[in-house]
């Protein structure tokens, strides 16, 4: 890239705006290829889909924000998942329940993660891995491999339902994104995420009890997937061993993609959200213009060397 | 928590004094339980014939950490390696399936096609300095989108002979074991005696320092990177050698699983420090375990519970004051 090219794209408006213009260029991209894009239906469905991933794309951001890393949200979330079917409820009231223990558990798992990365010692890659991996073994052994059970009837209305035309995980996702963003954004909590994402060191020096934010944010991002998978095993109708695939690499690849930087301390949370936008815009792309769904695959691959390596030259600018 | 870290420091110490790595200390000590348990629990365990069978089975685990050891010794990841597994089984099997003839040529090619792959992983990380995690993940998303486009089911077959890669011995050896034995004494001399060996740990600890002492850190970490998809390539060669077909989804468990054995043998994710010694006992180890829980019935559920624990284990284990990756 020329160092002109790198001008343009570091002029702090085009800096600023660079991700919503580039998820409007592909809007608009997407429209010209195919008029079906803009349909009602369609804006449901990708906002549906999008609404899982939004809400574990928000958690991922906090821990990335300290320099960490959580490879167990998708396990995570299909354990959640199990749980949420386990109870066997029939009846709405068990709801509150069923979140309840979900996202008890979600807070426990996300604590275990923070103490292992900062009280062990551990990198943040190997202790999340190992707690996939635990997770997936615990989830298994409880199932047998074929998991049963049913879910209230409520559980399809989070999943699918939409109130007023707009889906319900739309709406759940921008009650959280509003809450994470007033917490990161806005509350002192928020600063003390930024400052021991810059720098453990001199945040402790500060008199900041980084370890506690560090753990704080692992916290945040396991609930962030507990919920996540609620909405997903809503959305899916049954519960698999195997709810949420994926998401581990699709939520740091957002989270790259929105420009947080994998180092700590850069980034928004619009970064993050607009970053998963724009991975659900690209699938919903490669969908409607009825290519295979494999092609997803590669655009997903090209996309993110790509927005990383922009990112690298923006910030070293 | 605080006695525990303390004593082993202290212990960790002591042994450096006796010129003992610490490291490799912790994998060969879990080791020997696993095989003591393995003798006192199991009668079939510990028959020759059963650790050949090990042996055997944990060629391609062997081959790929090996290749993510190399990797992670430059201060590297690579979360490719189940893609190029997969890519390399497929092209291997689909390829030959129909002209048989072809296969001497294409085991040169797919091993090609594997250190290819890294190369490409080594300096995409090196000339857009993104991390290596994510350039990984990139470049493995675009290879199982280029398999899955072209199969979705397991596909092609090799000729007859090829399965005495996987299958055939040498006397009471297995080739495959001894070929996976011969590749990691290979790298221990070479990490051990060579320049280019002394040059990736140096790469390891501290790229700039390295960069200064007139090393070239860039063609260092290459190396490591396309080293690493070589041995990959031979482990999809080896799955091919043992099922016969080409398996799309071959590659999935393989990425995660490869990194157990580094980590368990003591290798810091970050680079610079560890031993190819310690991978080979981590490959056993994890090997080892996966059989002795077979001999005793217990679902491989419960193994994935117990491998997640002896990561933490390994890893609290060697925790460093150095916090890397």
């Amino acid at each position: 890239m020329s160092s002109q090219t790198i001008e343009f794209f570091t002029h702090s408006y085009l800096k600023r705006f660079a991700l919503p213009l580039s998820m409007i260029a592909l809007a608009v991209l997407a429209t010209i290829l195919q008029p079906a894009f803009l349909a009602p239906k369609n804006l449901q469905d990708i906002f549906t889909q999008a609404a899982p991933l939004g809400i574990v794309v928000l958690g991922q951001a906090f821990v990335v924000l300290v320099r960490g890393l959580d490879l167990s949200v998708a396990s995570l979330m299909a354990t959640v998942a199990v749980i949420a079917t386990a109870f066997n409820a029939t009846s709405n009231a068990a709801i509150p329940v069923i979140f309840a223990v979900a996202i008890g558990f979600s807070a426990l798992v996300g604590f275990t993660n923070g103490i292992l990365v900062t009280k062990r010692n551990v990198s943040p890659f190997l202790a999340t891995l190992a707690m996939m991996i635990v997770l997936q073994g615990l989830r298994f052994y409880y199932t047998q491999g074929a998991p049963a059970g049913s879910l209230p009837d409520g559980f399809r209305f989070l999943g699918t339902g939409r109130i007023g035309g707009i889906p319900v995980g739309l709406i759940g996702f921008l009650c959280l994104f509003t809450l994470l963003g007033w917490l990161l954004h806005k509350s002192e909590f928020g600063r003390k995420v930024y400052i021991t994402g810059g720098n453990p060191i001199s945040a402790t020096l500060c008199g900041i009890n980084s370890d506690r934010i560090i753990i704080l944010c692992y916290v945040i991002c396991s609930v962030m997937s507990g919920i996540a998978g609620l909405f997903l095993v809503g959305f899916v109708g049954t519960v698999d061993n195997w709810v949420g695939r994926g998401y581990e690499l699709d939520s740091i690849v957002a989270v790259v993609i929105g420009g947080i930087a994998l180092s700590g301390g850069v980034g928004t949370i619009w970064g993050a959200a607009l970053g998963a936008l724009i991975l659900v815009l690209l699938f919903n792309i490669v969908i409607i213009l009825g290519l295979p769904v494999q092609a997803q695959l590669i655009i997903k691959g090209v996309i993110i060397i790509f927005a990383a390596a922009m990112f690298v030259r923006v910030q070293k600018v | 928590m605080k006695w525990y870290s303390k004593m082993s420091r202290r212990i960790g110490n002591s042994l450096r004094r006796l010129h003992l790595d610490p490291s490799l200390l912790v994998v060969f000590v879990l080791l020997v339980i696993v095989l003591i348990a393995g003798f006192a629990l199991s009668d079939r365990f510990g028959t020759v014939r059963n650790l050949m069978n090990v042996l055997e089975q944990s060629a391609a685990l062997g081959f790929v950490s090996l290749g993510q050891s190399l990797v992670v010794l430059v201060g590297g990841i690579d979360l490719s390696v189940g893609a190029v597994v997969t890519a390399s089984a497929v092209l291997m099997a689909a390829v030959v399936d129909s002209n048989p003839e072809l296969m001497i040529p294409i085991i040169i090619v797919v091993l090609a096609f594997g250190t290819l792959i890294g190369y490409l992983n080594g300096y995409l990380t090196l000339k857009t300095g993104v991390h290596p995690l994510i350039v990984t993940i990139g470049t493995a998303s675009v290879l199982n989108g280029l398999v899955l486009l072209y199969t979705l089911q397991p596909t092609g077959g090799v000729p007859f002979w090829f399965e005495e890669f996987a299958y055939g011995r040498i006397g009471p050896l297995p080739i495959a074991g001894v070929i996976m034995l011969i590749c990691f004494a290979a790298v221990w001399y070479l990490l051990k005696y060579t320049t280019l060996g002394r040059s990736i740990y140096a790469v390891g600890g501290d790229e700039e320092a390295a960069r200064l002492t007139g090393i070239n850190s860039k063609r260092t970490s290459l190396f490591a990177y396309s080293a690493c998809g070589f041995f990959v390539a031979l482990a999809g060669a080896y799955y091919v050698s043992r099922t016969g077909v080409g398996d799309p989804r071959l590659g999935e468990p393989i990425t995660l699983a490869s990194i157990t054995p580094v980590i368990v043998g003591g290798l810091l994710l970050g680079g610079g420090k560890g031993n190819v010694l310690g991978t080979l006992l981590g490959v056993f180890l994890i090997s080892l375990l996966n059989n002795l829980l077979n001999y005793m019935n217990i679902s491989t559920f419960i193994q994935w519970v117990v491998q997640g624990l002896i990561i933490l284990f390994a890893v609290s284990i060697y925790a460093s004051k150095v916090k890397k990756l």
